[in-house]
């Protein structure tokens, strides 16, 4: 999952692996033992339920809308602080 | 002891109170997938390949350490759980280097059945390719952590049957791994009596025989009949 949110905080990831990912939450969420396996992919959901646009524009538009991204091959939008995690 | 009375695929079936759901429906014919379970040893829940659905609840269950109760009613199959097995089964080839064409285990191998049977053509996660080490100081056996998908059998058996406990785990996440001891090499342990059992109840090709070449190992199951992995099966 962390790889993946890297591909795409770095503009790097398709459409597939957004499925991916939620696909991979799911199963981490389902499947657990514990608690912290269980809300482990939470942040994933909520961003996702809340910021699906912002996830799709790193992937359709290749733009970070915040900002906050170093976007790959584009050297635009580079500020300081954490990619979207 | 009372007999509590359950539906599990919509089959009316009946186990004792404190038994397993796994039990009932094996007792009873229906197949659940399993990896680090093997009658005889104590479940720990590990691998959650064999997760069913229980009406009522939102979570999925391990079969292998799930109680039944009165009434439950438990779905084995359906397209969720089969895709969710299938994703474990591709999360733990990926996670080390399982190559079967060269292992030791080719067509004797519990991990490759379950790949098979749950339809696993391919990975689309990336392979981790991590450089694991391979322990080859014990006189007759050997230990390729490539292969380790840290089921823990073979901490069991050497624990619960042996007595030694001459295996434990270390570390966590992808960085764990078996160690023998307090993390010497195998050949140096003086706990380990060389039975050779955690070999044999192995479901992969981690732990092998010296001597033994590809596709070589064969489980000798008789040798240890009181532990069953998949009832009906020879390993
Ligand atoms: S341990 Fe099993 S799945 Fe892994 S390489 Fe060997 S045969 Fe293949
Ligand atoms: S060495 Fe074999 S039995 Fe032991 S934890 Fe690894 S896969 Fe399981
Ligand atoms: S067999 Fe139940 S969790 Fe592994």
């Amino acid at each position: 999952m962390y790889r993946l949110l890297d591909r795409i905080t770095r503009g790097l990831a398709s459409a597939d692996e957004l499925a991916e990912l939620e696909s991979l939450a799911a199963m981490v969420r389902d499947t657990s033992l514990c608690g912290l396996g269980q809300g482990s992919p939470n942040p994933v959901f909520s961003t996702l339920r809340y910021f699906r646009d912002e996830y799709m524009a790193h992937i359709d538009d290749h733009v970070c809308p915040a900002g906050v991204c170093k976007m790959e091959p584009r050297e635009a939008a580079v500020a300081a602080g954490e990619g979207a995690r | 002891m009372s007999v509590l009375t359950l539906t599990i695929e919509g089959r009316d079936v009946a186990g004792q109170t404190g038994g397993t759901i796994l039990q009932v429906a094996r007792e009873n014919g229906i197949a659940i997938p399993t990896l680090c379970h093997l009658q005889g040893l104590s479940d720990v829940g590990a691998c959650r390949l064999c997760v069913v659905e229980v009406e009522g609840q939102r979570k999925l269950l391990p079969a292998c350490v799930t109680a039944i109760d009165e009434g439950m009613k438990v779905t084995v199959n359906s397209e969720r759980l089969t895709a969710y097995r299938r994703r474990i089964v591709e999360l733990l080839f990926t996670e080390r280097n399982h190559v079967c064409s060269v292992c030791v285990a080719d067509r004797n191998c519990e991990l490759q059945d379950l790949a098979v049977e749950l339809g696993l053509t391919h990975f689309d996660l990336p392979l981790l390719s991590p450089q694991a080490s391979v322990d080859a100081t014990h006189e007759r056996f050997g230990i390729d952590h490539n292969r380790c998908v840290l089921c823990t059998r073979c901490v069991r058996v050497c624990d619960e049957i042996e007595g030694a406990h001459t295996w434990d785990v270390m570390g966590r996440g992808t960085e764990a791994r078996l160690i023998t001891d307090m993390g010497i090499p195998w050949g140096d342990s003086n706990t380990c009596t060389s039975c050779g059992k955690c070999v044999q109840v192995c479901p992969t090709g981690a732990l092998f025989e010296k001597g033994r070449s590809v596709a070589e190992a064969r489980r000798r199951r008789p040798y240890l009949p009181y532990l069953v992995a998949h009832e009906g099966r020879t390993r």
